[in-house]
């Protein structure tokens, strides 16, 4: 007890968390970079299978919809040709950050920040 | 010694105890032994984690505490505003799916999300719920999530088909994306080790390229879990705010 410590060890706890806080502002960037790469491997891992299932998954609706009512082979036509669309209006908004099947341009004052679509012309 | 390779043999489900009601089976699989250890360890983590509530959290806390402020967090900047009520649905996707991911790489256990099965059962709850979520928000408003603004009204013909198709996509991506990552790991990594285990001693290379693949699996099913849980919270926000 030599030294002259707070004699509150939570003052002093709180005392540490500073200056520990202090000490990581200067590690802000490489904290930055981690989130961009995590960022990014997801967006590859997202829109890797997006095209591929989407054109799938339409030519296999509409495979269902010729068998059902006998339209061979239009249904299946015309939904391989929305589904190449669909799955490319997947992977556009997935790139461009907007996200998910809505209006092209969302309202400036939209919530969801950090996507960083303001400079986006979409 | 000819030794067999059958690399897809490890997703073999195989009843452990044989139930059937009525002709249904519904016996206990060590696909279902795999998922209850999941839903055991969750659990114990979060429990057992939290249970001193200690000021400086020891070791146990702080993983508890990291994956709660991780999912908060990323459903906070993902879904936006009101996101937060729904966060014990994505938090609990989220460490079902990592834990499931995780533990298939434990030798001998079992790859639960290599199952398309399993991984579209998750994703059809995450869509049938937004869907309803979004319903429940905005009643028949809804719809125009499928109208997009400022296009002329012929255009519309083509392009609400279009809207409701990539809508209608999204839980076979969700499921099909996790499903295939899993499976062609895992049937990597038992192709490798086969080759290892039949060239004898130049096996050691594939040996080698197996240890990395490890390596890389893990990333992978750490970051499966991630896209699983942050592409709930982008639908999320969709069905809230419609934007």
């Amino acid at each position: 007890m030599s030294e002259s410590t707070p004699p509150d060890p939570l003052s002093r706890l709180g005392q540490e968390i500073d200056k520990a806080r202090a000490g990581r502002v200067r590690r802000q960037p490489p904290v930055a970079d981690r989130s961009t790469l995590q960022r990014g491997l997801s967006l590859g891992f997202r829109i890797g299978i997006e095209l591929v299932v989407a054109v799938v998954v339409a030519t296999g609706i509409g495979w269902a919809i010729d068998r059902w009512l006998g339209t061979r082979p239009w249904g299946m036509i015309v939904l391989f040709f929305m589904g190449v669309a669909a799955g490319m209006l997947n992977v556009y908004r997935a790139v461009t950050g907007v996200s998910g099947p809505v209006g092209f341009r969302p309202p400036a004052e939209s919530s969801t920040g950090a996507k960083g679509w303001d400079d986006e012309d979409c | 010694m000819a030794i067999e390779i059958q690399p897809l043999e490890q997703f073999k489900i195989h009843p452990i105890i044989p139930i059937h009601i009525g002709g249904l089976d519904v016996s206990y699989t060590n696909s279902a032994l795999l998922m209850t250890i999941a839903v055991v360890m969750i659990t114990a983590l979060m429990v057992l984690g939290t249970r001193k509530r200690a000021l400086v959290p020891g070791r146990w806390q702080s993983v508890a505490e990291m994956s709660y402020e991780f999912v908060a967090d990323m459903i906070e900047t993902n879904a936006g505003h009101g996101g937060q009520e729904f966060f014990p649905f994505v938090f609990t996707l989220f460490m079902f799916i990592l834990f499931a991911n995780f533990l298939a790489l434990v030798p001998y256990s079992y790859a639960v999300t290599s199952q398309i099965i399993v991984t579209f059962a998750l994703a059809i709850v995450v869509f049938v719920g937004v869907t309803i979520i979004g319903i429940i928000k905005h009643g028949f408003g809804f719809l125009r999530l499928f109208v997009p603004q400022g296009v002329p009204p012929v255009l519309l013909l083509l392009l609400v088909p279009i809207e409701l198709l990539s809508y209608c996509i999204r839980p076979f991506t969700l499921s099909i994306r996790l499903f295939a990552n899993m499976l062609a790991g895992h049937t990597m990594l038992a192709i490798l080790g086969g080759f290892a285990a039949s060239i004898g001693l130049f096996g050691i290379l594939p040996m080698g390229i197996d240890i990395l693949i490890v390596a890389l699996e893990v990333l992978v099913a750490a970051l499966q879990a991630y896209v699983f849980a942050i592409l709930t919270c982008l639908y999320l926000s969709d069905a809230l705010h419609l934007h």
